[in-house]
C-alpha cells in the first residue's frame, strides 16, 4: 500500500505538470487580460494601462510569465491577486471554509436520499416507486440549477417568507440556527441534483449485484432479505457508487460555482467567476491548480479504498 | 419479503424520531420571518459585486462605498456641478483661485475647510493633499489612474489650509483632481500603499460612515462616525450594510422578500419584478452614458466615406426602438455629451429615420444592388460588416437584431456576433471589429479629445472610430487648454456640431438610471455620474 502511494503521487508530478502549462495556456489564450476592466473606465488612461502593463510584468514573454509562475508556485509564494493586490492564498484560504461547509452538507444531505432511493429502486425494480424515482431523478439531474435555486428562493423566501434568500449568515456572523437557515436553500439544491444522479449509479450498480450467483446462493441459504440487501448486496454495489461520490466531491473542492453565484455563497466558486470574468491570472492558476490537486488526490483515495473494499482490485501491483 | 422487511420496525423507529426532532426545530422557524424595514438604524443595499479594496485610487469600480467613508476635495452633484467638499470653494479664475502663467502653466490654490479631521481625530491638511500628489507620482505604486497628477509639478503647503497646486500645463479638469479625496498622510507616509491592508481594506476617512466590518464575499457593514465634521445629528442612518450580490436576480428576491431596501443600476428588463414591490420605490434620472453604435473606419473602408455614415444613421429609427424595446424608459440622443452637462448642445445636425434618404445617400457614394439579392456593392465588395455586442444582455441582443434588419431595409448586410463583456473590451482596444453596439459613460468633466481627437486612436486613447479630422482634434485640444468655463463651453459645443456632421458613429439613447429605493427615504437625489446615489449619504433619512 505505501508503496502504490509514493508511486501514484509520483506519477500525480507530471500530470500537475502538464495541467498546469495547458491552464496557463487556455487562460491566457482567453482575449482580454487583467487589465481589460480598466479599459471600460474613463478615467484610466491609456498611458495608465501601459504603466501598470509593465509594472505587473505582463509584458513579457508568455514563456517567460510561466516559468516565473511556475518556480514561485512551487516555492509556495503563489503571488498577489491582480483585483485587490492581496496574497493569493490568502484569498482563497478565507473562501474555503464556506465552500467546504457547502460541500460537506449537501454530500451528506444527497447520500441521505440517494441511498433509499436506490436501494429500493433496484429491489423493486419497474415497480411504480421505482417508476417515480427515475422520473424525478431524471428531473434532478436535468434541472438547470440556477433556475431551480432563483426558484426555491421564490418559494421559500419571497412567498413563504421562511428562509433567508441568500448569503451565508445574517448580519454580524449570525447565530447557529441563523447559519443553518442560510443553508438549507443552496445545500437542498445540490444535494437534489447529488441524490438524483447518485441514486441512479446505486441502482444500476445494485441491480447487477442482485444478480450475482452469491446473491442466489445467499438467499438459497436462507439469509433474510434485510441483511441480504444491506449487507451483502449493499456492500458490493456501493464500490463503483464510492467513486463516483468522491469524483464529485473532488470537482465540487473547486466550488459548486453556480450554486454559489446564485446563492451569494461566500466560496471559492464565487471567487472563481469573479477572477475568471476580470481575468485575474494568480487567483485563477491557484484556483485551478488548487481543483487539479483535489481531483488527483481524491481519485487516489478512490483507488485506495477501492483496494481495501474490493480484494479483488489492485492492492499492492508488485 | 417485501420493502417492509427493509424498513423494519426499528429503522422506522428511528427514522420517526429524527423526522420528528427535525421537525420540532423547524417548527418555529418556519413561522414567516421578520424582514426588518429599512430604517434609520440599518439601510440594507443589495450591491452588485464585492469591491477589490477600499483604496479609492486604486479601485477599479463604482468607488459607492468609498464615498461614505473618503471625502473628495469636491464632489459632483446631482446636477452634474463640482461642487466644494472638504475644500471652502472651488477655485475659479474669476475668485482667484486658478492663476494662469506666463510659462504656459498654472497654478490652482485650494482653501481647505477648516476643522475637518480624520476619523482618528488627526487634523486633515494641505500636508495631506501635498503627499496624496506625491503618493500617486511615486512609480512604486500602482494605481488605477494619474491623470492630471502625472501634470503637476509641485505643491506647495504655505498653511495648514492652503495648497498650491503648480500644474506645467493648463488642466481643464483640474476641479475635479481631488474628487476621490486624499490619502492620511500619517497613516502611509513612507509605505508600500498597494501592500497597505490595514488601510486599503478599512480607509481612514473623514466622511460620515467608516468600516465596522468586512466579511470577504458576504458584505461590507458601514457605522457612522460620532463626530462628523457637518454636524447637525448627521449622518442620520446608524448603519449601513452592503450585501454583494453578483447575481441580478438574487438581488430582486433580496429586494422583494425585504432582506434588502436598496439597489442601484437597476438592469432595464427588470423593472417590472421590482415596480409593484410595497414599500419601494423606482428613482429613475438621466444618466452620463449613452449607448451608441461605433463605424470602425479603419476595418470597414466603406465607413470611411461620410454619405455612408449617414446613411447608416438615417437608416435607424431610433424613436420606434426606444419605444418598443425600451418600453420608453430612455431618450433619444444626438451625440456624446449628455442633455445634463453644462456644455450640452441641441443645436447640432439631426439624423431622424429616413430610409429614402438613406438609400438615396448610398446611391451617391456609388454603393447599388447590382446583383439583385437586396445586399449593396461597389467595386465587387457589398456592403456587409459584422455587429458585435455584450452577450447575455437581453436589450443589447434585440435592439442589434433590429437595427440588423433595418439596414438589412436599405441594403447593408449585417452579422450580429456576441461575446463576453472581457472579451468586447480587448476587441475595441485592439480596433478588431467592424461595427460595435455599446456604452461609453463620460467623465463628469465633459471631456471629448479621448474619444473623438485623430491621435487618440487605440492604444492611446478610445478613438475606436479609427475618426481622423483634423479640425474636429484641434477644436478639442482647444477646449482642453482652457480653464476659462465660458470659452470652454464655446468649443465644446463647437466640436459638438462638428462631431454630428461627421455623424462617425450612431448615437442612440441616452442611459437612464434606475435606481430602487425605500419609499420612506428621504433627501435621496440620485447621481448621473460615477461619483454614485451616495454622495449626499449624509443628508439621506427613513422617514415614518
Amino acid at each position: 500500500m505505501p508503496r502504490l502511494l509514493v508511486q501514484r503521487l509520483l506519477q500525480a508530478i507530471p500530470l500537475l505538470l502538464i495541467v498546469s502549462l495547458l491552464v496557463f495556456a487556455l487562460i491566457h489564450a482567453a482575449p482580454g487580460g487583467p487589465l481589460t476592466l480598466y479599459l471600460s473606465n474613463p478615467n484610466v488612461r491609456p498611458a495608465d494601462i501601459e504603466r501598470l502593463r509593465r509594472a505587473l510584468g505582463l509584458d513579457q514573454p508568455l514563456w517567460q510569465q510561466y516559468l516565473a509562475w511556475l518556480c514561485a508556485f512551487v516555492r509556495g509564494d503563489w503571488g498577489y491577486s491582480y483585483a485587490d493586490g492581496r496574497p493569493v492564498l490568502d484569498r482563497l484560504l478565507e473562501r474555503l471554509p464556506a465552500t467546504l461547509e457547502l460541500i460537506a452538507t449537501s454530500m451528506a444531505l444527497g447520500a441521505l436520499v440517494a441511498l433509499p432511493l436506490g436501494i429500493v429502486g433496484a429491489v423493486r425494480r419497474h415497480g411504480w416507486f421505482d417508476r417515480l424515482t427515475t422520473v424525478l431523478s431524471f428531473a434532478g439531474i436535468s434541472l438547470p440549477v440556477f433556475w431551480f435555486g432563483l426558484l426555491l428562493q421564490l418559494v421559500f423566501a419571497v412567498t413563504l417568507g421562511w428562509l433567508p434568500s441568500s448569503g451565508r449568515s445574517g448580519m454580524g456572523g449570525g447565530g447557529f440556527v441563523d447559519r443553518v437557515e442560510h443553508l438549507v436553500l443552496p445545500a437542498g439544491v445540490l444535494a437534489l441534483v447529488h441524490a438524483a444522479a447518485w441514486s441512479r449509479y446505486l441502482r444500476a450498480s445494485m441491480s447487477q449485484v442482485l444478480r450475482q450467483p452469491f446473491m442466489i446462493a445467499a438467499r438459497a441459504r436462507g439469509v433474510p432479505d434485510r441483511t441480504l440487501w444491506l449487507r451483502h448486496a449493499l456492500r458490493n454495489a456501493l464500490i463503483p457508487v464510492l467513486t463516483v461520490v468522491l469524483l464529485d466531491a473532488a470537482i465540487m473542492v473547486s466550488g459548486a460555482v453556480v450554486t454559489e453565484s446564485v446563492f451569494a455563497w461566500p466560496g471559492v466558486g464565487s471567487l472563481f467567476t469573479e477572477s475568471l470574468a476580470r481575468r485575474d491570472y494568480t487567483v485563477l492558476m491557484a484556483f485551478l491548480m488548487l481543483s487539479s490537486c483535489a481531483v488527483v488526490a481524491l481519485g487516489l483515495v478512490a483507488d485506495l479504498l477501492y483496494g481495501r473494499l474490493d480484494p479483488r482490485v489492485g492492492g499492492d501491483p508488485s | 419479503m417485501s420493502v417492509k422487511a427493509l424498513v423494519s420496525r426499528p429503522v422506522i423507529r428511528r427514522l420517526s424520531a429524527l423526522a420528528a426532532i427535525v421537525l420540532a426545530a423547524a417548527g418555529p422557524a418556519c413561522a414567516r420571518r421578520q424582514a426588518a424595514g429599512p430604517s434609520n438604524d440599518l439601510l440594507v443595499v443589495a450591491y452588485d459585486r464585492e469591491p477589490d479594496t477600499l483604496n479609492r485610487f486604486s479601485t477599479h469600480i463604482l468607488e459607492d462605498i468609498e464615498t461614505c467613508i473618503v471625502e473628495g476635495l469636491t464632489t459632483t452633484d446631482d446636477k452634474m456641478n463640482v461642487v466644494p467638499l472638504l475644500a471652502s470653494e472651488v477655485p475659479t479664475l474669476e475668485n482667484g483661485g486658478v492663476r494662469l502663467r506666463a510659462d504656459g502653466g498654472m497654478d490652482v490654490w485650494w482653501k481647505l475647510r477648516p476643522g475637518v479631521a480624520w476619523h482618528d481625530g488627526k487634523p486633515f491638511t494641505s500636508a495631506d493633499v501635498k503627499f496624496t500628489v506625491e503618493a500617486l507620482n511615486n512609480p512604486s505604486y500602482k494605481p488605477e489612474s494619474t491623470d492630471g497628477f502625472d501634470r503637476i509639478a509641485s505643491v506647495e503647503t504655505p498653511d495648514p489650509l492652503t495648497a498650491i497646486v503648480h500644474y506645467r500645463e493648463v488642466y481643464a479638469p483640474y476641479a475635479i483632481q481631488f474628487v476621490r479625496g486624499c490619502f492620511p498622510r500619517h497613516v502611509l507616509a513612507g509605505r508600500d500603499i498597494d501592500r497597505a491592508t490595514d488601510y486599503n481594506r478599512n480607509p481612514l476617512g473623514t466622511g460620515p460612515y467608516r468600516v465596522a466590518q468586512w466579511r470577504t464575499g458576504e458584505h461590507i457593514l458601514l457605522e457612522r462616525v460620532p463626530n462628523y465634521w457637518r454636524g447637525g445629528g448627521m449622518p442620520r442612518i446608524k448603519r449601513i450594510l452592503f450585501k454583494f450580490l453578483a447575481n441580478t436576480n438574487t438581488r430582486i428576491n433580496q429586494l422583494r422578500s425585504g432582506e434588502a431596501h436598496l439597489t442601484a443600476l437597476l438592469p432595464w428588463d427588470k423593472l417590472r419584478d421590482v415596480e409593484q414591490v410595497p414599500g419601494l420605490v423606482v428613482h429613475r434620472m438621466m444618466g452620463n452614458a449613452y449607448e451608441h453604435i461605433t463605424l470602425n473606419q479603419k476595418s470597414v473602408p466603406a465607413f470611411a466615406d461620410v454619405r455612408v455614415r449617414r446613411a447608416l444613421a438615417h437608416a435607424v429609427d431610433r424613436r420606434m426602438l426606444t419605444r418598443t424595446i425600451l418600453n420608453d424608459l430612455a431618450p433619444v440622443i444626438d451625440g456624446p455629451i449628455q442633455p445634463l452637462s453644462w456644455a450640452y448642445t441641441d443645436q447640432v445636425r439631426r439624423y431622424d429615420y429616413d430610409p429614402g434618404r438613406a438609400r438615396a445617400l448610398l446611391d451617391e457614394a456609388g454603393w447599388r444592388d447590382t446583383g439583385r439579392d437586396g445586399i449593396r456593392e461597389r467595386d465587387g465588395r457589398k456592403l456587409a460588416f459584422t455587429l458585435i455586442t455584450q452577450a447575455g444582455f437581453t436589450i443589447r441582443e434585440n435592439i442589434a437584431q433590429a437595427v440588423q434588419r433595418q439596414w438589412r431595409e436599405v441594403g447593408a448586410d449585417v452579422r450580429i456576433q456576441l461575446q463576453d463583456g472581457t472579451t468586447i473590451s480587448a476587441r475595441w482596444f485592439e480596433g478588431r471589429f467592424d461595427a460595435m453596439l455599446h456604452w461609453w459613460q463620460m467623465p463628469s468633466d465633459p471631456e471629448m479629445t479621448l474619444f473623438f481627437a485623430a491621435d487618440r486612436v487605440p492604444p492611446a486613447g478610445r478613438n475606436i472610430n479609427y475618426l481622423r479630422d483634423e479640425a474636429l482634434t484641434q477644436v478639442l485640444y482647444a477646449s482642453d487648454r482652457t480653464v476659462d468655463l465660458v470659452e470652454r463651453r464655446r468649443l465644446l459645443q463647437e466640436a459638438q456640431r462638428r462631431i454630428a456632421e461627421l455623424a462617425p458613429e450612431i448615437p442612440l439613447y441616452n442611459i437612464t438610471r434606475l435606481d430602487v429605493v425605500p419609499a420612506r427615504l428621504r433627501n435621496f437625489r440620485g447621481n448621473p455620474t460615477n461619483t454614485g446615489i451616495f454622495w449626499n449619504v449624509h443628508e439621506w433619512e427613513i422617514g415614518r
